[in-house]
């Protein structure tokens, strides 16, 4: 009976031993949620705050220099998400996704936390006390020793006070006016605007014409004030029959181009000669020999010109062809009669008034390298960076002896400097802003600074303070009092307006220094077979969203490709050079040469091979350094003398294969459709006739006679409830009778997505990210555990583990023969089916049809099969390979306070859990307790989806299929309406998308 | 024998693991420290791997009592957002010190009661003086992924009591109902108050 006599295995007591140390671990740890948390009480409540209800602050955005309206989100003393202002004149509500990553700005990782300064070779740490200092003792001796008056200050464009604060500053101290820059600003288009109309940037009028034709101008992505155009650019399309038709001519085909009915393709800079021949000073015969196009095409086009009235046509500057380019147009406009109808230079966009070109920051840095300045002082720009490497900006930087940054960031030009008296961000500051005249858009902060930063405008007053002849000039005791003090109406006058972050008046502007000349006005040309074209990134604008992940985990809404450069070559020239996507190849100018790999395009001219600008970062944090190359290595620096902007365009460039082979990191499976009736559109023509088609298919294949729910159909809910000859009486349907207690079955959340405006912008992408605190993946320390992918950017997104819960698909539609072909957006979210392919495979229940619609996704249920994704004809189910959301886990996408932008009304997914669209569905519980606390029904439209509330073209619609006052309701029975997938796999989504309308050239066949 | 003893032994030993189990799960809350066990309530049922119970050992003993029984005050007077927030709302120092300013550690007798010396007050006044706020311990949590509010809770007229048992009297704080989501569910099916059934979907909590 001894233990002994065991004759194998563990010995009993030994067994028990183990067996009791287990249940003690687990009665210590075990599946309990017992865990210490502390609740740390305020000292002092602040006023009208509920803890977890949001307060929203009205301010201005500052990502670009238009000034849009913006509500931020507030919360428990942060600011988590930043959304259009309704109200405002420019936006309307709607929010770019630049605007919308700015919170990614605030809470950057790599922000400096407090004002530094160079010892020796390195920044390091200071206090506020000695930095001010320091900047003192250097202002005063430059005022003494004469240097003041060649003293540079580059300032960010900003509207409103500031750059008058700033100016009077400098001139207090004897230094001349500020540059005000702006790397994407359209110099060239802005001088002839002024020349023309006396002011910088008229609005366009896109719905009062009837044909639009632009020549390079990309006024859906970098060109002006995007956002309001998008706005009227998509109310004019939402017109279908009485739409203006959109020809779009250049080079490359951007993401404006591909919204355009016709791509006229043609060699960079030959833009002039055409308008040239277009408007009867030269021969077509000679404009289609420059430019590549063919004479037939151009004669149609100035048939098509001179018959629609009115018409809009607008151009860029930076295509190489500039100021006599815009010039032409706005003579032409005149000479059209549009000027009034289509180009309303009454009502300008103020806020882009004062620019100074990019030749007079050229000018400064000649003088730097003459040695010329002995202070340099930027605030919010880059020149190192958005200056092409030709122009070798850091060698002249080296010969200022004192430098100074405001930045808030590590940027190329900041490295550089000797003092960085960090900024607020935007999110932290006061200010205000013109942005169309009448009416002041005012900046407020939405929250405690993040850091130990301190806004630049307080910086000049404390300094200025210090400064005994000017002292009283700088009395206020800070810059919120300074603007009261200057608004036209006072205090009394400024509260109420900060409430709405509206008021009127007109605030004091800055006079414009006078122009100097650019240092290098001959157009350089270089000796390649291939004309260079560099643009500005969508996403990265001129390089400074580069280190907010949001816009880089952005993929290029004409390419796909993202967290990387590519090369776009011609579709045609590759298949005679044997180059396939992902080739590598050597781009070569005189100024420099690049290694990247090329993405095969047909929207780009055979002789052009086109770049975009903003990555290739040598800094600026996690996110931006070391991720794809800087196109500006290319360029030479060259400026046009009549307007002193930049050329974008004006090399050639030889291309070699190198042999390697990179792939490119896109979200895209395939650029074509293969029948598959994903993105539908219609010519306008037959709009008339589609209504009584719909009607012949009302009856759907295999749904004959069954009782639907009201709204849209969904076969699951109606099986519920017997109607599709199952067993259950109705007291086994449970919440699913429509007739249940809950009320829940009553409503049908559905969306409709309007093809006819929606852009492709992608603006929803990042509004969807920010909302539901969706992790990037693709940032290059994520990439720890990718097998021969280690801290390449974007290497989980090659082998397809992308998180985007809402995407834009983009296809191309003809053009197989290099002609014109057609591009078409489709937003890909979660389509809510109502007869979902992912829920009956579920093992455990975590996917589910909720009775108001919704197909659900139950985190804490998932165990991650991964079964509901593979079962998905969507592809829009997406799995944490990685502990994104675990702090602990190298992948962790929020590091330290990156984490404090996370929504709490969101669950932050672990690791091996699905996610996917929820349709927001914390917004409409929101909604329903609110409601329910008022005592009301949720009113109609009362709230929408996150996507539906950034869009800039009001494409999306979100609500209650099943109750008619909902304007989604109405737009779900539109006739243009259509299911992706439906008639193939009878999913029965709940999202309803509406054919895009194509508008063909008239004198063309039908469906041409 | 051999045969025998081992036929005992297996389900013996299964047998034991599975009392270690429940047992573990049962009492998990009484093998940390800083814990008593108290009055489990009405939800003894479904406690199990649920921290009923608990009741942490808080920076300063506040007493509900005093304050709620002796000296009436509301609920809501302290948590204050329980009727219009999600979140039921902290008290800021600032609300105590509003009465703590006057009302001391040292309380002469006066009106036939004794003099009392209060050390917590006099622990509220230091972290006060240092401007430090309290590091509660927090006793109710759910996960992550539950998202509960208070507000259609309290407006429903689900008593703060329901929930959180009988605070007016707890000396110390504690756990009283098990917060897992069976307990939930009683209560949102209406077993607990026909009126106060509710809607039990997933993604009414879980989103």
């Amino acid at each position: 009976m001894s233990e002994t006599s065991t004759p194998t295995g563990v010995a009993r007591r030994e067994f028990l031993k183990i067996l009791g140390a287990t249940s003690a671990a687990t009665a210590a740890i075990g599946c309990s949620t017992d865990r210490v948390d502390k609740l740390i009480p305020y000292l002092n409540n602040p006023d009208e705050t509920v803890p977890m209800v949001s307060n929203y602050y009205a301010s201005t955005c500052r990502e670009c220099s238009a000034s849009c309206g913006v509500l931020m989100e507030t919360r428990d003393g942060r600011t988590f998400k930043v959304e259009g202002n309704p109200d405002h004149p420019l936006n309307r509500g709607a929010m770019c996704a630049r605007g919308q990553a700015a919170v990614q700005g605030l809470y950057n990782p790599d922000r400096y936390r407090g004002p530094m300064v160079r010892r020796g070779n390195a920044l390091v740490p200071t206090t506020w006390a000695d930095a001010l200092t320091l900047l003192s003792g250097r202002l005063a001796e430059a005022q003494t020793n004469g240097g003041a008056a060649g003293a540079v200050f580059i300032n960010r464009h900003e509207s409103g006070s500031f750059p008058v604060l700033l100016d009077a500053w400098l001139a207090a101290f004897g230094m001349p006016a500020h540059l005000s820059h702006d790397a994407l600003a359209d110099d060239a288009v802005l001088e002839a605007n002024r020349q023309a109309y006396g002011v910088s940037w008229p609005s366009l009028a896109f719905g009062a014409a009837q044909l639009i034709v632009s020549f390079g101008a990309d006024f859906l992505e970098t060109w002006g004030a995007s956002v309001p155009q998008q706005l009227d650019f998509a109310d004019a399309r939402a017109k279908l029959a009485g739409a203006p038709r959109f020809v779009y001519v250049g080079p490359r085909r951007s993401l404006t181009g591909c919204n355009a009915d016709q791509w006229i393709g043609c060699r960079p800079g030959s833009e002039l000669t055409i308008v040239n021949a277009l408007r009867g000073n030269g021969s077509i015969g000679d404009a289609a020999q420059q430019s590549g196009v063919p004479a037939a095409t151009l004669q149609r086009l100035k048939q098509e010109i001179a018959t629609a009235k009115p018409s809009l046509l607008i151009a860029s500057g930076m295509s190489g062809a500039g100021t006599a380019l815009a010039l032409a147009i706005n003579e032409w406009n005149k000479s059209l009669g549009n000027v009034g109808i289509t180009v309303l230079p009454s009502r300008p966009v103020t806020s882009l008034e004062g620019i100074s070109p990019d030749g007079d920051v050229a000018a400064a840095v000649e003088r730097m390298r003459a040695g010329q300045v002995p202070l340099l002082m930027v605030r919010g720009v880059n020149p190192v960076f958005t200056s092409p490497k030709s122009a070798k900006v850091a060698e002249a930087l080296a010969k200022v002896p004192f430098k100074v940054s405001f930045s808030s960031y590590p940027d190329e030009t900041t490295e550089l400097c000797d003092l960085v008296l960090p900024d607020h961000h935007a999110i932290e500051s006061w200010g205000d802003a013109q942005p169309v005249p009448q009416v002041i858009s005012l900046q407020q902060p939405g929250m405690d600074p993040v850091y130990d930063t301190r806004q630049t405008a307080d910086v000049l007053l404390q300094v200025g303070k210090g400064n005994a002849k000017a002292a009283a000039q700088f009395a206020a005791p800070n810059y919120m009092r300074w603007l009261i003090e200057r608004y036209p109406g006072g205090t009394a006058a400024f509260t109420p307006a900060l409430q709405k972050g509206l008021g009127t008046g007109t605030l004091p502007h800055r006079t414009m220094p006078a122009r100097s000349a650019p240092p290098n006005g001959a157009p350089s040309t270089g000796a390649g077979d291939f004309s260079l074209v560099v643009y500005p990134s969508a996403s990265l604008g001129d390089g400074s969203g580069a280190n907010k992940p949001w816009l880089q985990e952005f993929p290029d809404p004409v390419t796909k490709v993202f967290w990387q450069s590519w090369v776009e070559v011609n579709q045609q020239t590759a298949e005679r050079l044997g180059i396939d996507s992902g080739d590598v190849l050597r781009v070569e100018s005189p100024q420099g040469a690049l290694e990247l790999p090329a993405y095969v395009f047909m929207g780009i001219h055979a002789d052009t091979v086109a770049v975009a600008f903003g990555q290739g970062h040598t800094s600026y944090g996690r996110y931006a350094q070391d991720v794809g190359l800087n196109a500006g290595d290319l360029l030479p620096s060259s400026f046009d003398p009549a307007s002193g902007g930049f050329r974008w365009a004006s090399t050639k460039v030889t291309i070699t294969r190198t042999g390697t082979f990179v792939p490119l990191v896109t979200t895209e499976g395939s650029s074509r459709q293969f029948n598959r009736g994903i993105a539908l559109a219609i010519d306008v023509h037959e709009l008339e006739t589609l209504g009584t088609e719909q009607e012949k298919k009302e009856e759907m294949p295999g749904d004959a006679s069954h009782e639907y729910l009201p709204g849209l159909r969904s076969p699951t809910a109606a099986d519920a409830q017997g109607a599709l000859q199952s067993s259950l009486k109705v007291k086994e349907m449970g919440m699913y009778d429509p007739n249940h207690w809950s009320g829940m079955a009553k409503r049908r959340w559905a969306m409709t997505v309007d093809l006819a405006r929606c852009t492709g912008c992608q603006a929803c992408v990042t509004a969807c990210y920010a909302e539901n605190n969706i992790p990037i993946v693709g940032a290059p320390y994520q990439q720890v555990h990718t097998a021969f992918l280690h801290g390449v950017p974007g290497g989980n997104i090659l082998k397809g583990r992308e998180m985007n819960w809402i995407r834009l698909e983009r296809y191309w539609e003809g053009g197989e023969d290099g002609g014109d072909f057609e591009a078409r957006f489709v937003p890909m979210l979660c389509q809510h089916c109502g007869n979902a392919p992912c829920e009956p495979v579920c093992p455990v229940y975590a996917t589910y049809h909720s009775p108001d619609g919704l197909n659900v996704q139950v985190y804490n249920r998932c165990v991650g099969t991964r079964y509901c994704s593979n079962n998905c004809p969507y592809k829009v189910r997406y799995f944490n390979w990685f502990g994104y959301g675990e702090p602990h886990r190298p992948q962790y996408a929020w590091p330290e306070r990156m984490n404090w932008q996370l929504n709490p009304d969101v669950t932050v997914r672990g690791k091996g859990v699905m996610e996917k669209c929820t349709f927001c569905v914390q917004r409409i519980r929101e909604a329903e307790h609110r409601a329910k606390s008022e005592g009301r029904p949720v009113r109609p439209d009362e709230f929408t989806t996150s996507c539906a509330q950034a869009c800039p073209s009001k494409a999306i619609t979100f609500g209650d299929a099943a109750d008619d006052q909902w304007t989604v309701a109405k737009l779900a029975q539109d006739h243009r309406g259509y299911h992706v997938f439906q008639e193939l796999l009878n999913t029965f989504p709940a999202v309803v998308y509406l054919k895009k309308v194509n508008h063909p050239a008239p004198a063309a066949p039908a469906g041409a | 024998m051999t045969t025998r003893r081992k036929w005992a032994i297996i389900p013996g030993l299964v047998a034991l693991g599975a009392i270690a189990v429940l047992l573990s799960a049962y009492t998990g809350a009484t093998t940390q420290p800083d814990t008593v066990i108290t009055d489990r309530g009405a939800w003894g049922y479904s406690a199990g791997s649920s921290p009923q119970g608990r009741a942490p050992v808080q920076p300063i003993a506040f007493p509900h009592p005093t304050h709620v029984q002796t000296l009436g005050m509301n609920c809501l007077y302290c948590h204050f957002s329980a009727n219009k927030s999600p979140d039921p709302g902290f008290p800021a120092m600032s609300t105590c010190m509003g009465c703590h300013t006057v009302v001391g550690p040292n309380r002469p007798a006066e009106n036939g009661r004794p003099a009392r010396k209060s050390a917590e007050i006099a622990k509220l006044q230091q972290y006060w003086a240092k401007k430090q706020a309290i590091p509660w311990v927090r006793v109710h949590y759910v996960p992550d992924y539950v998202n509960f509010a208070h507000m259609p809770h309290v407006n429903a007229g689900v008593s703060c009591q329901t929930c959180h048992g009988q605070v007016q009297n707890m000396t110390r704080v504690y756990q009283y109902a098990p917060l897992n989501m069976g307990w939930c569910i009683n209560c949102h099916v209406g077993n607990v108050k026909p009126q106060w059934k509710a809607r039990f979907d997933c993604s009414v909590c879980h989103y």
